[in-house]
């Protein structure tokens, strides 16, 4: 196993080494030869680097880095998606639990479920910004709105898809229906359950970027790309753009170790 | 076994039609401002002139000074002013969506084969696949106008993006998952690489790629409806934002009813393409059961 692993991993590091230097390459030949003006509908934009080097990658970097507006910015729009995300998967766990176990309630929550489900959550905020204003409250609430579809639907089918027999096998062996439910079809819900929660991280942090051009104020990643955009300064749109990247991929490591943790006791196969 | 659509059906309408009557009266009770919530038959005329493409002339010249004259109705005076319908816009985002998925399926899902069949080609390229995946697509809407100009591009790519993303994973879990038992077999009776291909492979990894494509569906309706929402003179994101590019002010002035109207529209147009290809998913793994 060991071996193999040594492999993959020294595999995995020449792969996305070979990109970078790539990327390198590329853009020291594209330097002086790649047009520097862009026309953008109605006006030209100079001075512009499409590939600009590691070197003033790094600069742009450390430059965010000291004044503090990267770390900010993470800080503000990591905490939007937090919150929203609590709020979102907390309303619609317990929603997608109860519409799972009581048909009816199913019935009754179907057309809406349905309609929210089609709808891009992105298309709310114009009525969200008029609903809850343009503070935090709007942002927010956007995406748990986009977060509770996903995990609602999860919980929902996690809840439906515990074998029958598993319920009637506690139901034999004297469970009531509530521990069943505690004890039986809630655990074997999990992996349907844990597997909305990473999509449904993966949207908030689609969603922020949009969310985020409302009331648009400076410490926020959102607001950073559309700043560098408006320049257009290229480095710093592409240390946004990799910081949201490893943001994003940050939070679906640690959703899928604590999708790990929580269902160790299944025996599944690595992977 | 009949019982069950029917109370389906009667419980879903019932649950529909009280939460319509609920928000009607609520909207017309004056607890809020008319153009916070919007009365339900405000949203009506607002959807009946988007559809139209036109406006009834006010009855009496005295009336457009008398107050009568609906408060929101300048964005939807906006929109007509450029004509702009409902089914226009629905039908341009239905097109971007669709050459989201026609562009974006077959890359998605060949990239996924590709590192679902070939060991050496995974282990070099998940990681790399993984790192782009984690870059929002609308995130990237900026850089792909610098590169390629303020043309149909920008839009298009990030939709192709998302749902080429989404689609790598049934993918490669449909072939990776398959590579056990049903290979050795049809490996043992002789199969060849293009006959083991296309006869055991895609057809084991078929019901896996085709509930990615729902998903990929939703994703791409999401994604054209926000790069519309940024950056476009037209479609249903311009048609909720009321024209313009909202990339470049931070205020907006939506009519709610206007939002209302379009949110409807498209959560009918996501439903009726996820019934399509519903019905392709049931037709085309008849031979699974």
């Amino acid at each position: 196993m060991a071996p193999m692993l040594r492999r993959r991993v020294a595999r995995a590091f020449l792969g996305v080494g070979a990109l970078a230097v790539l990327y390198g390459i590329a853009a020291e030949i594209g330097r002086g030869r790649l047009p520097d003006r862009v026309w953008l509908g109605t006006h030209y934009v100079e001075n512009v680097q499409l590939l600009p080097p590691y070197r003033s990658l790094l600069e742009e970097t450390a430059f965010l880095l000291e004044s503090g507006i990267l770390l900010n910015s993470i800080a503000v729009s990591a905490g939007r998606v937090l919150l929203g995300f609590v709020l979102g998967a907390a309303f619609g766990i317990l929603f997608g639990l109860a519409t799972g176990r009581a048909t009816r309630a199913e019935y009754l929550a179907d057309p809406w479920v349905t309609f929210f489900r089609f709808t891009p959550a992105l298309a709310l905020l114009p009525l969200f910004v008029l609903w809850f204003g343009y503070g935090e409250g709007s942002k927010v609430l956007l995406i748990a709105a986009s977060v509770a579809v996903v995990t609602l639907l999860g919980a929902h089918q996690g809840v439906r898809s515990v074998p029958r027999v598993y319920l009637d096998a506690a139901a034999a062996l004297g469970a009531s229906p509530e521990f069943a439910f505690r004890k039986v079809a809630l655990p074997a819900a999990l992996p349907h359950i844990f597997a909305s929660l990473r999509i449904g991280l993966g949207l908030g942090w689609v969603t922020i970027v949009v969310a985020e051009l409302i009331d648009a104020r400076m410490p926020s990643l959102g607001y950073l790309l559309t700043l560098a955009g408006a320049y257009p300064r290229v480095p710093t749109m592409v240390v946004g753009i990799a910081t949201i990247g490893a943001l994003v991929l940050a939070f679906d490591l640690l959703a899928m170790s604590m999708h790990a943790r929580a269902t160790r006791w299944m025996r599944r196969t690595a992977g | 076994m009949k019982k069950v659509p029917t109370q389906r059906l009667v419980l879903g309408s019932a649950s529909l039609a009280a939460m319509v009557l609920a928000y009607t009266l609520l909207s017309n009770a004056g607890l809020f401002r008319p153009e916070v919530v919007p009365p339900t038959q405000e949203i009506a005329v607002a959807f009946t002139e988007l559809v139209v493409g036109t406006r009834p002339p006010p009855a009496m010249e005295g009336d457009l000074h008398a107050g009568h004259h609906m408060h929101g109705s300048d964005h939807v005076g906006t929109l007509l002013q450029q004509g702009v319908t409902l089914q226009g816009s629905l039908a341009i985002t239905a097109a971007r969506v669709l050459f989201g998925l026609a562009a974006g399926v077959p890359l998605g899902i060949l990239l996924g084969v590709f590192m679902g069949w070939s060991r050496r080609a995974d282990d070099y390229l998940h990681p790399i696949y993984v790192l782009l995946r984690s870059v929002p697509p609308l995130a990237l809407i900026t850089y792909v106008m610098l590169w390629l100009g303020h043309g149909e591009a920008h839009r298009l790519i990030p939709v192709v993006y998302a749902v080429a993303a989404t689609m790598v994973i049934p993918a490669y879990h449909g072939v990776r998952d398959v590579l056990g038992t049903y290979l050795v077999a049809a490996r043992s009776l002789g199969a060849r690489r293009w006959l083991l291909i296309r006869k055991v492979i895609l057809p084991a990894a078929g019901p896996a790629m085709l509930a990615g494509l729902r998903y990929a569906v939703a994703i791409a309706w999401m994604t054209a409806v926000g790069a519309e929402m940024l950056m476009s003179e037209n479609g249903m994101g311009n048609l909720i934002v009321g024209g313009g590019l909202w990339a470049s002010r931070t205020q907006t002035k939506a009519d709610p009813a206007v939002v209302i109207v379009g949110i409807v529209a498209l959560a009918v147009a996501g439903w009726a393409m996820d019934a399509v290809a519903r019905a392709a998913t049931v037709r085309l793994t008849r031979w699974v059961r």
